[in-house]
């Protein structure tokens, strides 16, 4: 779920701003430059997939996949976050232009959690790393719903109960977040394992 | 074929199609239609003061003053001439978001000296306090008005001119000449995927709640995934051929007028005198709603 303009408290939404500022550079520095043009080809397939709605009993859920994102690109995975979540708010409105900060925030840095965590397991045995990729993005999106209930909080005590509501909806989207990316992981072990084992051209955490 | 628009008794069969192709559909920007005045205003002042005035815009308190904003936004709307339509679907992408608020809210708001409240049932495990519904009303009205800013800024000048502008204006260089690239393949992975989709419809997947479709997604993201990386590598050799040198050569050149500067001064005083407004709460009916 994206923060939509006029929830946040400006102040929060500035500070927000302020940080992502700060974890984009942070990113930007991380990536090497040559790199840069396949970073946006990769955050553009991202972009794409998250629009799937996976179906999940009378309702669906669309994917996240913050925890993919820093699997596979590691230190680029917030500046990946970041664009896609503004491409997002330019075409579609997932997600407020004054919450973007606090959007990519929320986001972001779940992503490089995943793909930090999982750096230990890039060269373990199959099922291991699929099991550790699966706990990697599970927690990421957990992480990203905890970031969320707390901006929403920060609004003053009338925001608490939508914190909670918002905080309960992603119990799911963490379970199908996790099978998926196990699926991916399997996927991709079999037919193109070196994305594994040294992320996508060889974006490891330097 | 006909696709996403069948009713509900034919669910199971188009269940797939449909899910799928909630995907919302790509919009290109198009302009040169018409040549209103936000056609003609310079990107990086447009930019600019419309971004200022939508802070200023999300941090009113008051709904009268948020009611305000979303009359100047639509009638900026109204002036760009860009598509009703376009506008509708940004505001039904935040539909389910702000329902949430009208629902959640009331029930939960705690109750303050002053504050309406109505008990449902027997149990008193039910209250509705009615400040909640105006706390909602204020979030949407807040969320509407710079979402329907949003179409008068991003639709009257082609994308890659409104990146061009952001760069002037500061943002790092790469971050624009990625927006760029990425403005250009995700409409191809978009195409992509829906070839893979029609392939996997083809062969009999209809998605469901289950294992099956799990599996089946994750080669299909896996697919996109891997086809995406070869492509990087396709599409850097192929910058590398063209010359490229970490950025793009632009022939764009941006003039602004008296004009220009003056339509964005007033946009920022707009800004200024909403949150003024808001803090003396002079409207007539701000008090009622408070």
């Amino acid at each position: 779920m994206h923060i939509a303009d006029g929830v946040l408290p400006t102040k929060v939404a500035l500070a927000c701003y302020a940080l992502s500022a700060g974890c984009l550079s942070l990113s930007l520095r991380k990536t090497r430059a040559q790199d840069l043009p396949k970073v946006a080809v990769m955050t553009s397939a991202f972009f794409v997939a998250s629009l799937v709605h996976v179906p999940l009993g009378p309702t669906s859920v669309h994917l996240l996949l913050p925890g993919l994102v820093g699997i596979l690109l590691g230190w680029s995975a917030f500046l990946a976050v970041f664009l896609g979540l503004l491409l997002q708010c330019l075409l579609f409105q997932f997600g407020g232009l004054t919450a973007l900060g606090a959007n990519a925030l929320m986001m972001g840095l779940p992503a490089w959690l995943s793909g930090a965590f999982f750096t230990r397991f890039r060269n373990s045995p199959d099922r291991v790393r699929i099991l550790a990729g699966a706990m990697a993005s599970g927690t990421a999106v957990a992480v990203a719903a905890c970031g969320l209930a707390m901006l929403l909080a920060l609004g003053g005590e009338d925001f608490f109960g939508v914190a909670k509501i918002a905080l309960a909806a992603h119990v799911p989207v963490v379970v199908v977040e996790a099978l998926v990316t196990a699926s991916v992981l399997a996927f991709v072990g079999r037919v193109k394992p070196e994305l594994i084992t040294q992320g996508a051209w060889k974006a490891e955490w330097r | 074929m006909k696709l996403g628009k069948t009713s509900e008794t034919s669910r199971s069969r188009s269940r797939g199609e449909q899910e799928l192709w909630a995907v919302p559909e790509l919009p290109g920007v198009e302009e040169g239609r018409r040549q209103t005045l936000f056609h003609r205003w310079d990107p990086r002042i447009k930019i600019a003061s419309l971004l200022l005035f939508s802070f200023c815009a999300a941090s009113v308190g008051t709904v009268g003053t948020a009611l305000l904003c979303c009359a100047v936004s639509a009638s900026a709307l109204m002036v760009a001439g860009t598509p009703w339509r376009l506008a509708a679907r940004r505001i039904a992408a935040m539909a389910a978001f702000l329902a949430m608020f009208f629902v959640v809210l009331p029930l939960t708001v705690p109750v303050l000296p002053g504050d309406q409240v109505a008990t449902l049932g027997h149990g008193t495990w039910i209250q509705i306090n009615f400040r909640g519904f105006s706390v909602a009303a204020l979030v949407a009205a807040k969320a509407m008005s710079v979402a329907l800013l949003m179409e008068p800024l991003l639709r009257t000048s082609p994308f890659p001119r409104t990146v061009n502008a952001l760069a002037r204006l500061g943002v790092p260089d790469p971050l624009c000449q990625m927006l760029l690239i990425m403005y250009r393949y995700v409409f191809v992975f978009r195409h992509e995927m829906s070839r893979l989709w029609v392939g996997m419809n083809v062969r009999g997947f209809r998605p469901g709640t289950n294992r099956r479709t799990i599996h089946i997604l994750g080669n299909f993201l896996g697919m996109l995934f891997v086809r995406s990386l070869e492509r990087t590598e396709r599409v850097h050799e192929a910058m590398l051929c063209r010359g490229f040198t970490g950025r793009f050569p632009t022939r764009e050149s941006f003039r602004s007028t008296p004009l220009d500067w003056a339509l964005g001064a007033g946009w920022v005083l707009g800004g200024v005198a909403v949150l003024l407004l808001d803090r003396y709460e002079t409207l007539p009916f701000s008090g009622v709603f408070r």
